[in-house]
């Protein structure tokens, strides 16, 4: 009998604002230790805390993109702990009544459920390494905003976690609410994982955390949902496996690169104490100048309508148009190449070839202008050059900045089309080849692919293929 | 020489006697003082040119260490200011001294100091109430002008009944709570002690209105101090049954019912009321107040600033525990624990959220009262005349009840006024007038009427 | 309900306080008093109560302040961290180290 593994995943996202969530600090990223703090994001004796709007509104924008619905009225709330980068003794985050809740994100064949997205304030950073027998804290990270987004337990895969994941960065990313770099930390995922027998209730769930990348994700969770199965095989086989207790516990581990290490934790610091931040009142989003329909009207196209607009307005496969969605500078940098007159398929073959190869050399920046590219690709269509050379020249023009026509002058690329100079080439090749020729007009017709080589050959290349063939026939078929 | 200039020479001087008798001040500059009336004496057209005020000790300045009269924040100054000192400072007020008070505000009777308690003003056997009973002492003293003090559950009102002076709580987000160390978050508010119930009001116009640096302050332009009528012809004053006990001490009762008179003979319409819910002030208040404060109060762990206690050997935590261990007193020990338990794990809904009902419940009934057509609430401000030092020390609860009838105004974030109503066995009394939300002119207007109506030197009857 | 010493001691762990075993007892009887007296709201109180209380923070009619636009300002900081600092280095706080290493 089989197994079904049960995933839910809460992921911290720090949201792009200027200034910390309760204060008017920097968020500035790798500035000296505590050059972004104050009386109120230090909790010092008397600080009070005061919302960005900022943060608010893209909190809001997220939750409307996830398809939550999104509550005119929630609340802060205090998370209460003790820990040395966490300055006021409680977080201030969201519990009873959160910003948004019952969104849904989808992962192509599947909805993922969203429970709630709240918006919290995030800690100091501890370093633990830095001085002999002590943690040294910066508190520059402390207070920059978060949402923290909570799924259903749908995940049913380390597979499809992963493809959640890479789904919920690049809707967050589209939206530009969030850097979404997991190095940075401005991303962070905290998993829980149990497995049970298809139609029994949920089993014990354990937790992974501290994971850095997506994959160590995938891994951590192939490895915990492989470690509980084996463990409850075990017991099946052995009820007295172990003490005959159940061999799945409330364990917590930490899994950088996605090896699992047991992290011990008290268990009273569970006990967080919530209760409404009485330093804040209601987050009324009226009082925010917030109004979600407005913000719904302003949302950018998401990932997965532009996926479907481009497969069929441009009548692209599904795969390509995934491609050309990934993100939404390779969005915007393929529509305005077909703005600029080029046809969707030659634009997504041209896209999804030399021009994702160059960026992808070039962190991720598009060289040649849309407008340059799409006259290129003129100089192909009106044949004054060859395809193979234009992906030549497209390369040259990535780093020289010049004109598409200019470089393809300049390296002598140019196709001749002209009547006259492909006759004078004709003539030579024919006058060269008598004994062929006469071959050819006795009904050995291959042989003009024999001619088209020469008469290639002759002209250095610069014979617009079409065009020469079109005329060698009609000279070779004419006596 | 300037009268601002020999005004503050006096009032060094009796910081200096009667301020260090009563110890009723924790830090003071003689010279930082003078160079304040100084600067003061050149601008005597500010609004509060040259007055002379104290500052309770948990409320942040500059110019001098902000304690909390707590072990844990000893000697520590805070790097900014509080907006209601910023607010005195630029209408010319000179910054004093900082006055005692209950450890963290928690108390009623400024026993609770970590540097002594401070002796009631006429009779050192006496506790002067509290917490803001350093504020209280030193204003009933004539060593200053006037005093901000911070409310949480009637620590302003209950020391000025108790010394005789006057003591006001404004509407909760009347004044920026920025700088005001916090206790309990949603019933906190800095008020004002003063000898005189227009001095009170012109203070309050200083320093209230609002604040960006405080998300609970009332979008509103400053208090502006109203006219003061002689009679009180239109109001109609409520006398809630509740808040007059069979037990309540005679002479308490007796200031009341001469207050009352006072105010019939000013044309006032006086009339008894119902606050049901009455009952439920005192067991709500302490459960809210400490919860907030256990929260509030964990800051102080030894790692930013204050005292730090770190046992060889000891971990983070470890230091965490004994820094909070021996830098806070019994009391403030107590209410964190008592604040920590209603909060935890099982027992929220049985504490926490009932007492957030019961708050509501209290709100409605002052709501209902106003609604019927009251303007403001009279009451007494304290069960008995100040109690003896050391009396109710070991009994928390007993201490707890001497706060009656003032934490409801709390719990409701309405605004109160304690008004001296004459003495009792030679002790100061005081009756308190409850006002609505924001209702902060009537309040003073009534408040004036009784402080011309009423002898506070003279026996009640 | 009655308090006891168990009680106090988990309480007194989640709030990082050091309570002396010479105060315990004390302690326990003081708290087991104030919860008492404070725990008779239960029988005084229905379950709701006149509304869905939220927030704490109340502020009658009046609307709260405009929100704080997302601009960076200078802090209100006008002493420097080492005036206040038990211990620094190189603008980092120093406390003892963390025994369990939760982070990386
Ligand atoms: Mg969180
Ligand atoms: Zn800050």
């Amino acid at each position: 009998m089989s197994w079904e593994t049960v995933i839910g995943l809460e992921v911290h996202v720090q949201l792009k604002t200027r200034t910390k969530m309760f204060c008017a600090c920097s968020t500035a990223f790798g500035d000296p230790p505590n050059t972004h703090v104050c009386p109120v994001c230090l909790g010092l004796p008397g600080a009070l805390p005061r919302p960005n709007q900022g943060a608010v509104r893209l909190a809001v924008r997220a939750a409307l993109a996830l398809g939550c619905t999104v509550h005119r009225t929630s609340v802060f709330a205090r998370k209460n702990y003790f820990y040395p980068d966490l300055p006021k003794g409680y977080q201030i985050s969201q519990f009873e009544r959160p910003l948004a809740t019952n969104g849904q994100l989808s992962i192509g064949d599947k909805s993922i459920g969203i429970t709630r997205l709240h918006l919290e304030e995030d800690a100091g950073k501890s370093l633990h390494d830095r001085f002999p027998q002590a943690t040294a804290v910066d508190f520059n990270r402390c207070g920059v905003p978060l949402i923290e987004i909570v799924t259903e337990p749908d995940l049913r895969s380390p597979e499809e976690a992963r493809r959640y994941l890479v789904a919920l960065k690049q809707v967050l990313e589209y939206l530009e609410v969030s850097d979404c770099n997991m190095e940075e930390g401005s991303l962070r995922v905290d998993a829980n994982l149990s497995v049970r027998r298809p139609g029994d209730p949920l089993g014990t769930k354990q937790e992974v955390k501290n994971m850095n990348s997506f994959a160590a994700v995938e891994r951590a969770l192939g490895k915990l949902r492989d470690q509980q199965i084996a463990a409850l095989e075990a017991w099946q086989r052995d009820p007295q496996w172990k003490g005959g207790d159940s061999p799945i516990s409330l364990t917590t581990f930490t899994a950088r690169t996605g090896d699992l290490t047991p992290m011990r934790v008290k268990e009273e610091s569970h006990d967080y104490r919530y209760f409404p931040e009485p330093d804040l009142p209601p987050l009324d989003l009226t009082w925010y100048d917030i109004d979600p329909e407005i913000e719904r009207a302003t949302l950018p196209e998401l990932p997965a309508a532009k996926a479907a607009r481009f497969a069929t307005d441009y009548g692209l496969p599904a795969y390509d148009a995934g491609v050309l969605s990934a993100t939404r500078s390779i969005a915007d940098y393929f529509e305005a190449v077909v703005k600029a007159g080029v046809d969707g398929k030659e634009a997504a073959n041209w896209v999804m070839g030399p021009v994702l190869q160059d960026a992808n050399e070039n962190a991720g920046v598009f060289r040649v202008p849309p407008q340059r590219l799409a006259a290129l690709v003129q100089l192909v269509r009106q044949a004054a050059v060859s395809l193979q050379a234009a992906k030549q020249v497209f390369s040259v023009i990535a780093s020289s900045n010049e004109d598409p026509q200019a470089a393809v002058e300049r390296l002598g690329l140019l196709q001749v089309g002209d009547q006259d100079q492909l006759r004078t080439w004709i003539d030579s090749v024919l006058q060269a080849h008598p004994e062929e020729r006469r071959r050819y007009q006795a009904g050995e017709t291959k042989l003009l692919a024999f001619f088209m080589g020469q008469v290639m050959r002759a002209s250095r290349g610069k014979a617009d293929p079409k065009a020469a063939q079109e005329l060698l026939r009609l000279t070779l078929d004419q006596k | 020489m300037s009268d601002i200039r020999a005004r503050a020479r006096e009032a060094a001087d009796r910081i200096e006697t009667d301020g260090r008798r009563l110890n009723a001040v924790l830090a003071f500059d003689r010279d930082g003082l003078l160079r304040q009336a100084d600067a003061a004496a050149g601008r005597r057209q500010a609004p509060l040119a040259g007055v002379v005020i104290g500052v309770k000790d948990n409320i942040a300045t500059l110019e001098y260490p902000t304690t909390c009269a707590s072990r844990i924040l000893e000697g520590y100054r805070s790097p900014y200011e509080a907006t209601a000192v910023r607010r005195l400072k630029e209408a010319g007020a000179l910054i004093a001294c900082k006055t005692n008070l209950d450890e963290f505000a928690m108390g009623s009777s400024t026993e609770h100091s970590a540097y002594g308690r401070t002796l009631h003003p006429e009779r050192p056997e006496l506790v002067c109430g509290g917490s803001s009973g350093g504020s209280a002492a030193l204003v009933a003293a004539g060593a200053v002008d006037a005093a901000l003090g911070s409310e949480t559950g009637g620590s302003v009102r209950q020391p000025a009944a108790f010394c005789g002076v006057v003591g006001v709580k404004p509407t909760y987000g009347r004044v920026s709570r920025y700088g005001l160390v916090a206790f309990g978050s949603s019933l906190d508010q800095i008020g004002v002690v003063a000898r005189s119930v227009v001095m009170a009001a012109n203070v309050l116009s200083v320093i209230s209105g609002r604040d960006p640096n405080d998300a609970t302050c009332a979008d509103r332009e400053p208090f502006r101090p109203p006219e003061f009528p002689r009679d009180l012809a239109g109001f109609t004053v409520g006398v809630p049954a509740e808040y007059f006990p069979r037990d309540l001490d005679p002479g308490i009762r007796a200031g009341c019912e001469q207050a009352k008179r006072a105010l019939r003979e000013a044309g006032a319409s006086v009339r008894e009321i119902s606050l049901p819910n009455t009952r439920l002030a005192i067991p709500t208040y302490y459960i809210i107040a400490p919860a907030e404060a256990s929260s509030n109060l964990a800051r102080y762990d030894g790692a930013r600033y204050g005292l730090r206690v770190a046992p060889p050997d000891g971990d983070v935590h470890a230091m965490f525990r004994a820094t909070r261990g021996a830098g806070f007193g019994p009391e403030v020990r107590r209410r964190i624990l008592v604040g920590t338990y209603v909060l935890s794990a099982g027992y929220y809904d049985a504490y926490y959220r009932k007492a957030c009902a019961a708050r509501a419940l209290i709100a409605q009934d002052f709501t209902r009262a106003f609604q019927s057509g009251v303007d403001l609430i009279l009451t007494p401000t304290t069960p008995t005349t100040a109690f003896r030092a050391g009396e109710k020390m070991d009994d928390p609860v007993a201490m707890y009840l001497a706060d009656v009838f003032v934490c409801p105004a709390n719990l409701a974030w309405l605004c109160a006024i304690s008004v001296p109503a004459g003495r009792s066995n030679g002790l100061p009394v005081g009756v308190q007038l409850i006002g609505p939300q924001f209702g902060e002119a009537r309040l003073f207007q009534a408040a004036a009427v009784l402080e011309r109506a009423l002898d506070a030197q003279a026996e009640v009857r | 309900m009655r308090i006891n010493r168990e009680d106090i001691e988990r309480v007194a762990q989640l709030a990082a306080l050091k309570v002396d075993e010479d105060t315990l007892a004390t302690t326990t009887e003081q708290i087991g008093k104030i919860l008492e007296y404070v725990s008779q709201l239960s029988a005084l109180v229905d379950a709701a109560g006149p509304s869905d209380q939220v927030s704490s923070v109340w502020l009658g009619t009046d609307r709260p302040q405009a929100p704080r636009p997302d601009d960076v300002a200078p802090p209100d900081l006008h002493r420097p961290l080492e005036h206040f600092a038990p211990a620094l280095r190189e603008r980092l706080f120093l406390v003892p180290r963390l025994a369990m290493m939760e982070d990386e």
